[in-house]
């Protein structure tokens, strides 16, 4: 019976505790008992949303150029690309020889598992922060090229994204990044 | 003013009927809506949630939310149940909820239709819910209603006898079973300090007639998920609520009537005392809330055997008690004494009952600890690293 | 079911009613069904149906590369996925005769121990909600969702982390991992604290759990039980201290054990279990040492030479192991897991012996199964 009374205690204690400082916030918002605030609740840093392609601000065109690395990596096999030549390449405006034509992801069966940013030679797929996709009808997560450059762009300004290669030159010189590059994957 | 026979009830008592049992059904709903969301709102405060926060300031319009959504879903009729007994079995839960609520006074003169035998009446019409519950368990045709349908039975047959006999020994002590009598009984002293003994056996009881954790067996949600309530939606299912919440602001309102002096405090006079009446009601409701947000759930035996070789026996001690007490014509204290003694009594049962497992608990942690000591002793020895 | 009626003469009525739970109902944990015989309020017989939750998790594996394989391991124990990686990991690593870093197995054991953590808080939050006790769960639920947002500042998901790679680790942690966790450490105590204050010495929630389905250590041991299942009944064997893996031989840490083998010495051994993780992944924090833990593997696809390697570990709900065969081509050639609440399960009918129905809630809780491992 003391014990009875004593875990009566300790809910009256949380409840003065819960009246200083609930700790669930109100989904999306992030607020407190006196209001909510209409930010969203943060993300941390490396948090895997859906997966996006990324925009070459230099060249302005994509960095993928549909190697297929990723989507032969894909553990559930939910992307798809085409390939195709790249017209500024042959005006001489960018180094890249191909460059993706179209690209689709069914985020219905992505796992979110990050396999093919990590396997992606050239910083081409990010995983966004981007969580909140749902829809009513089956297909309308079904993204192409757009969505996907669209998503990245958002998520580069955001979080004022590097190429992970240029960020590895940046912090640790050129040869681990040339290291990364070499230990490229074999198909 | 014999409400039953209409027939030679002038035309404005009639009307005064009518017109208060309206009120009643309105004040009724009002406070069942207040205690949804007190109950939502305290159970997120002792759980550090939020609880509802969204419709209206604070929440304050999620009750009526709720309602409108009980409202207008559909209520699923299973094909194989009883249709009838399906249908009834509600209606028989509420109106035995809100009958009750007929001849409980919220002041002296704010109640429908006072009467002589009121704690009686009560009393009566409370165990007649019981029967929709079984109903409703039998006719929804489904296991578990029928499971829950029987542990209501038992559970609020059983707790029904220390409540009636706490009932009887406040009624010993003021003399009456109308309730503005008990009340006004209580003018020099509350019957909580010389009946501590009944206060305590009546909130358990209480607790149990209206489940309430831990009392809450003839619907668990983790066990038999829902009990009577589990195949009925929509308006159905919201008048089975609506009668729960009534029954315990019934039980927290005859608390304070029967053992804290009703609306009788300091400085209010007349209907004014309503303004201590509802306080108290609603601290009584708050500490159940407060029960509820602690407490683990019986076992049906266990809440059994709780019920017959506890409560019952102590209730009827509480009787003998109070009866001595007024045939030698002792002074008030020493009925709060031998009251006491019998808490004491009740308070070394359960200690009694619930110390075995406890015991054992510190046996097996002493064990532990010298079981733990030894292999540490053992360990200190170099010992074999082993890989896979 | 036949034996059910043993002693009802033979044109009696039947007595015994049968009761379908699951898989669909709140206090199955998951889609575990189970069909109780029941006379009254007492369980005569219990059958267990699994399989409703069944992926062919061992054949998708064989479908698989080696490094895709660890996603599937997150899914299985979904409450410990830290776990499941790291005993796929180490099973291909020793097939490879991997050496890890330093860096890494410390991280690994870190994260480890943090998601047992995890598990049983989750698990002391649905043992309060099977007994009807509604705070303790919020409580313990504060300290997972804590850990939970640990494991997504360092993996980038809260459930599904797919962060430990053959031959070490995704990416090194963040910069603020150590003071962070020391910070979560304490936050865990108060938690696992605050709770136990609450639960674990109520005389109600003792009168429940104290006593029920007490199984001898011959019988746990019999029926296979591992975990904490098998040392509530007194048997001091625990994977980490038996066969140290990893670098567990380095902690200083004791097993707790139970002595009756019943529901409660279940729920408090894992309350134990809490502090004695805690204390692990402090003298890990104290002893981590720098270097690299991304794999020298890089992001090259693994051929494992041809060859079978059988590996366990101690998951928060008992002993796990993979028996990997690999016929030396990227892809494994067949898996098979022994999933500790797979085995924990095929006790349920003893000790659903003469139960009642209240009580059959609290020992499935007890078990602390998780479908996604006993289906696969």
């Amino acid at each position: 019976m003391f014990n009875c009374l004593k875990g009566m205690l300790v809910t009256l204690v949380s409840t003065m505790h819960g009246l200083r400082q609930p700790v669930t916030r109100q989904y999306p918002d992030s607020g407190n008992l006196l209001g909510h605030h209409p930010e969203p609740t943060p993300v941390k840093d490396r948090f895997m949303g859906f997966p996006a392609l990324t925009w070459d601000e230099d060249v302005q065109e994509p960095f993928c150029t549909s190697c297929m690395v990723c989507i032969r990596q894909c553990p559930t096999q939910c992307m798809s690309s085409v390939m195709k030549d790249n017209p500024l390449h042959e005006e001489g405006k960018s180094s890249r020889r191909k460059i993706v034509d179209s690209f689709e992801i069914n985020l219905n069966r992505c796992i979110l598992c990050g396999i093919c940013v990590e396997v992606c030679n050239f910083d081409a797929i990010v995983m966004t922060h981007e969580h909140e996709m749902s829809d009513f009808s089956r297909n309308a997560i079904r993204v192409d090229l757009p969505i996907l450059l669209e998503n990245g762009l958002k998520f580069q300004k955001e979080t004022g994204w590097i190429p992970p290669t240029q960020r590895a030159k940046v912090q640790k010189g050129g040869d681990a990044a040339a290291e990364t590059t070499a230990a490229g994957t074999e198909t | 003013m014999p409400a039953t026979i209409l027939l030679t009830v002038g035309l404005a008592d009639f009307i005064w009927i009518v017109v208060g049992l309206f009120i009643m059904f309105t004040v009724l709903s009002v406070v069942v809506l207040s205690l949804t969301l007190l109950e939502r709102k305290l159970l997120a405060r002792l759980q550090l949630r939020l609880g509802p926060t969204r419709t209206g300031p604070m929440g304050v319009m999620q009750p009526i939310a709720d309602a409108f959504k009980l409202i207008l879903k559909e209520d699923i009729i299973p094909a194989s149940s009883e249709k009838a007994i399906f249908w009834v079995a509600p209606i028989i839960v509420v109106v035995s909820a809100f009958m009750i609520w007929v001849t409980i006074p919220g002041t002296q003169n704010a109640v429908i239709q006072n009467l002589d035998l009121g704690l009686f009446y009560i009393i009566a019409f409370s165990v007649i819910g019981i029967l929709g519950l079984v109903l409703a368990g039998w006719g929804s045709a489904n296991k578990y209603g029928t499971l829950g349908g029987l542990r209501a039975a038992a559970q609020l047959i059983s707790y029904e006898i220390p409540i009636i006999m706490v009932a009887i020994s406040v009624g010993m002590l003021a003399q009456s079973l109308d309730m503005r009598e008990i009340v006004n009984a209580q003018g020099s002293y509350i019957f909580f300090l010389v009946q501590p003994l009944g206060l305590v056996l009546f909130f358990i009881a209480g607790l149990a007639e209206v489940g309430r954790t831990p009392f809450d067996i003839y619907f668990a949600e983790s066990e038999i998920v829902g009990g009577p309530f589990v195949e009925y939606s929509g308006a159905h299912w919201s008048v089975f609520f609506l009668a729960e919440y009534i029954n315990t602001f019934a039980i927290a309102a005859l608390t304070v009537i029967l053992f804290f002096g009703g609306w009788s405090g300091p400085g209010l006079s007349g209907d004014w005392g309503i303004i201590w009446f509802l306080p108290k009601v609603y601290l009584v409701i708050m500490v159940i809330f407060w029960i509820r947000g602690t407490f683990p759930r019986l076992r049906i035996d266990q809440l059994m055997a709780f019920a017959w070789k506890v409560m019952v026996p102590m209730s009827f001690l509480s009787v003998v008690m109070t009866a001595v007490y007024l045939f030698y014509g002792w002074p008030a204290w020493s009925l709060t004494l031998m009251s006491s003694a019998g808490l004491f009594v009740v308070g070394y049962l359960i200690y009694k009952r619930m110390t075995g497992p406890t015991k054992l608990v510190s046996q097996t942690r002493i064990r532990q600890q010298a079981l733990q000591d030894q292999r540490r002793a053992a360990s200190q020895a170099p010992a074999e690293a082993g890989g896979d | 079911m036949t034996q059910i009626s043993e002693n009802r003469t033979p044109d009696a009525e039947p007595v015994e009613m049968l009761l379908n739970m699951g898989p669909q109902h709140p206090s199955t944990h998951g889609v575990f069904r189970m069909v109780l015989w029941v006379d009254g309020e007492k369980v005569v017989d219990v059958e267990p149906h699994i399989g409703y939750l069944h992926r062919g998790s061992e054949k998708l594996c064989e479908g698989e590369q080696y490094h895709q394989v660890i996603t599937l391991f997150d899914r299985l124990d979904y409450l410990a996925n830290f776990n499941n990686e790291q005993v796929y990991c180490r099973a291909v690593e020793k097939l490879m005769g991997l050496e890890v870093s330093e860096r890494s197995e410390y991280i690994r054991v870190i994260l480890c121990e943090l998601n047992r953590i995890a598990s049983h808080m989750l698990f002391l939050a649905t043992m309060g909600l099977d007994a009807g006790a509604m705070t303790p769960s919020m409580i313990c639920f504060r300290g997972r969702e804590r850990i939970q947002a640990l494991f997504e500042s360092v993996s980038g998901a809260r459930m599904m982390h797919n962060y430990f790679r053959i031959g070490g680790l995704k990416e090194d942690v963040p910069d603020d991992f150590v003071p962070q966790v020391r910070d979560l450490l304490k936050l865990i105590k108060e938690d696992t604290d605050e709770s136990d204050r609450l639960l674990s010495f109520n005389e109600i929630f003792l009168a429940r759990l104290k006593n029920i389905a007490a199984i001898s250590a011959e019988d746990a041991i019999d029926f296979g039980l591992t975990g904490p299942c098998l040392r509530a009944s007194g048997v001091d064997y625990d994977v980490r201290k038996a066969a140290p893996y990893s670098v567990y031989d380095r902690f200083d840490f004791d097993i707790p054990v139970g002595l009756d083998g019943d529901c409660w010495d279940r729920y408090y051994l894992r309350v134990q279990e809490i502090y004695q993780s805690v204390r692990i992944v402090e003298q890990a924090l104290d002893q981590l040492p720098d270097g690299e833990v991304a794999s020298s593997l890089g992001r090259r696809l693994i051929r494992p030479p041809a060859g079978e390697v059988y590996v366990r570990a101690e998951n928060p709900r008992g002993e796990i192991g993979v028996y990997l065969i690999s016929d030396g081509s990227d892809r494994p050639y067949r898996i098979k897991v022994r999933p500790p609440s797979f085995c924990n399960l095929s006790a349920l009918k003893l000790m659903m012996k003469d139960c009642w129905i209240a009580d059959a809630v609290v020992i499935l809780g007890a078990l602390d199964i998780v479908l996604g491992e006993v289906d696969r």
